[in-house]
């Protein structure tokens, strides 16, 4: 649309000028250093040129020439207000605006209309008495008379705090100011560490991806990027093009290192590098599995939260007669049958099992493993949530990325026994009932609603019509009743 | 460790490129912008300097998180705006009267 402000012409110009993320940032210290710029020149024009507030109303026009290079940096902004809350003016009327403060022929009316925050503090009228005293200061250019004027012509308003006291907000807010842009590069180079370190060390030549998966990173080709950006803290890595599934998707979602607030923040409230791994199986890859691993604390949450495991699985008490998980670790299953079958000793003894806890499974966060995921288009997935060790001690955490294949495999040639496979088609389909269930209930309730409308509005239009129309249809309708009540004479054809 | 199998498990012919989740239009609130907002704007009525300060820096936090540009800059820069426009004329509005240093 042609009505763009000048507020909405920023956005264009800075995406052309300042493309990068960089730049804004480049653009937000030079705004903040206009404004201390500002702040210099106030004071210092405070101190020599106070008679450019004078003569509100009167003899203004040799005021105009004076200040007219003081302020060009003023009249802009109370134009901005305008745009600000009215983004669809045009810019012809501001520049227009903005060209012509001097130019403004009448004397009397407030000569810098523009800024409307003079006549908030003083009218014109309040100061009939004084237009004498007034008159002098600004042919008077000697700066010693002129402030006590300006004091005693202003002492019913409220005078701000004097003097540099006042200064502490400013000079906190700039050094606060000046940290978040220092941080935010550190941070995001910190972040960005650690993605490519994990990156490096899985994902290049001959790491676990590389092997089991044909296409890695988001594009085609050779020279695509291995991971993908999406913000300054959360880094995406995609692998396609194995057996049994369809691809795999690696969120790396980071501290907000960059961001100065959510550090300090993250160091009352600890906060987790996180990599979330979800595999999507394909349909005849995985058999109806319902199954989580998680620490204790978090185990009961997570059966709370998620739908699928709400409705299909129970925690399980470990199994006396083998050994099992770590004391730390629970396991949710639909069936014990699952459960055995699927922590299997290799993995027992690799990342899971009592001994090999505590040096190589420290990392985990979560599986979960479906093919009832509540959300999205996929419904058989595999999900793996591992804490992101720092960026130098990537390899610790090689031993729980193995498991990712290993699992794929297992459960994709994994077949339920047919009693295990009996209860779990019966549990859905008890569930895909229940739903149905309510959907039906939904739809006729919609259908009920409709009907209730439709005869609101029949009613409302009976009522609107005339006197004689309603004895008309109440005609009709008697008419049609006695022919319902009259026998029905049957009449045969005779050829 | 894993290598329980024996063959390639890679399969070239059914790798799918990666395709990007459609973007969900009810984005999670911006709490940083809108508190911008919300300091500009307490900044420019109410002539609170420290308003306007604290709106500056909701809005660096703002521009920082970011995620995808073409979206989220329109509120940014109103909030920007807002907060800039709250800082001059809080200082520009009216001149400091008293002198500050000699």
């Amino acid at each position: 649309m042609a009505k763009r402000g000048l507020v909405g012409l920023l956005p264009t110009t800075m995406a052309v000028l300042f493309p990068r993320l960089d730049r804004l940032w480049w653009y937000l210290a030079l705004v903040s250093a206009i404004a201390l710029l500002g702040q210099e020149l106030a004071r210092t024009s405070a101190m020599a040129a106070p008679a450019e507030f004078e003569g509100f109303g009167e003899d203004s026009d040799e005021l105009e020439d004076e200040t007219s290079s003081v302020f060009p940096v003023l009249v802009p902004p109370p134009v901005l207000t305008q745009s600000g809350f009215e983004t669809d003016r045009g810019p012809p009327e501001e520049e227009i605006k903005v060209s012509k403060p001097s130019e403004i022929p009448n004397p009397t009316e407030n000569p810098k209309p523009t800024i409307k925050s003079h006549s908030d503090y003083w009218d014109e009228d309040e100061f009939e008495g004084l237009p004498p005293v007034e008159l002098t200061p600004p042919t008077n250019t000697n700066p010693s008379e002129t402030p006590e004027a300006n004091q005693g012509s202003r002492k019913p308003k409220n005078l701000p705090p004097a003097g540099p006291q006042s200064y502490y907000i400013e000079f906190f807010c700039v050094t606060f100011l000046i940290a978040f842009a220092v941080n935010y590069f550190f941070g995001r180079r910190q972040n960005e560490q650690i993605a490519l370190a994990w990156a490096a060390q899985f994902a290049t030549k001959d790491g676990i991806f590389e092997k089991n998966f044909s296409l890695l990173g988001t594009g085609d080709g050779n020279d695509t990027p291995l991971l993908l950006k999406e913000g300054q803290n959360v880094f995406k890595f995609y692998a396609s093009g194995r057996r049994y599934c369809q691809g795999l998707l690696a969120t790396m979602e980071l501290q907000s290192r960059h961001d100065l607030i959510s550090r300090m923040y993250n160091f009352i409230v600890p906060c987790k590098d996180e990599v979330n791994i979800e595999v999507y199986m394909n349909e005849d890859g995985m058999d109806a599995v319902v199954f989580a691993l998680a620490r204790k604390k978090a185990a009961k949450g997570m059966h709370k939260d998620t739908r699928d495991l709400q409705q299909y699985a129970s925690l399980l008490t470990p199994p006396s007669n083998r050994k099992w998980l770590s004391e730390e670790l629970v396991a949710i299953a639909e069936s014990r049958e699952v459960a055995l079958d699927l922590v299997t000793d290799t993995v027992l003894d690799q990342v899971f099992g009592e001994k090999s806890f505590g040096k190589y499974g420290k990392g985990l966060i979560s599986l979960h493993f479906t093919d009832q995921y509540p959300s999205g288009s996929h419904r058989k997935m595999l999900r793996f949530k591992f804490a992101l060790p720092s960026a130098s001690n990537m390899a610790d955490m090689t031993r729980l990325i193995a498991i990712v294949p290993y699992y794929i495999d297992l459960v994709g040639r994994y077949k339920l026994s047919t009693q295990a496979r009996a209860k779990a088609d019966s549990a859905r389909t008890k569930v895909n009932q229940e739903l149905y269930k309510e959907q039906h209930i939904a739809r006729q309730e919609a259908i009920q609603r409709r009907k209730e409308e439709r005869r609101k509005t029949l009613e409302e239009t009976d009522t609107k019509l005339s006197a004689e129309a309603i004895r008309r249809k109440e005609e009709k309708d008697r008419q049609r009743q006695l022919k319902k009540s009259m026998p029905k004479i049957k009449m045969t054809r005779v050829h | 460790m894993m290598s329980t199998t024996h063959s390639d498990p890679r399969q070239p012919s059914t790798a799918k490129p990666y395709t990007p989740p459609a973007i969900s239009q009810d984005l999670p609130a911006d709490y940083s912008s809108f508190l911008a907002i919300m300091f500009g704007v307490a900044g420019v009525m109410l002539r609170y300097k420290l308003g306007s300060w604290l709106a500056i820096i909701c809005c660096a936090q703002s521009l920082a998180n970011m995620r995808n540009m073409e979206n989220d800059l329109k509120q940014i820069m109103m909030a920007m705006t807002f907060a800039v426009m709250g800082l001059v004329t809080n200082y520009f509005g009216h001149a400091r009267q008293a002198p500050v240093q000699s």
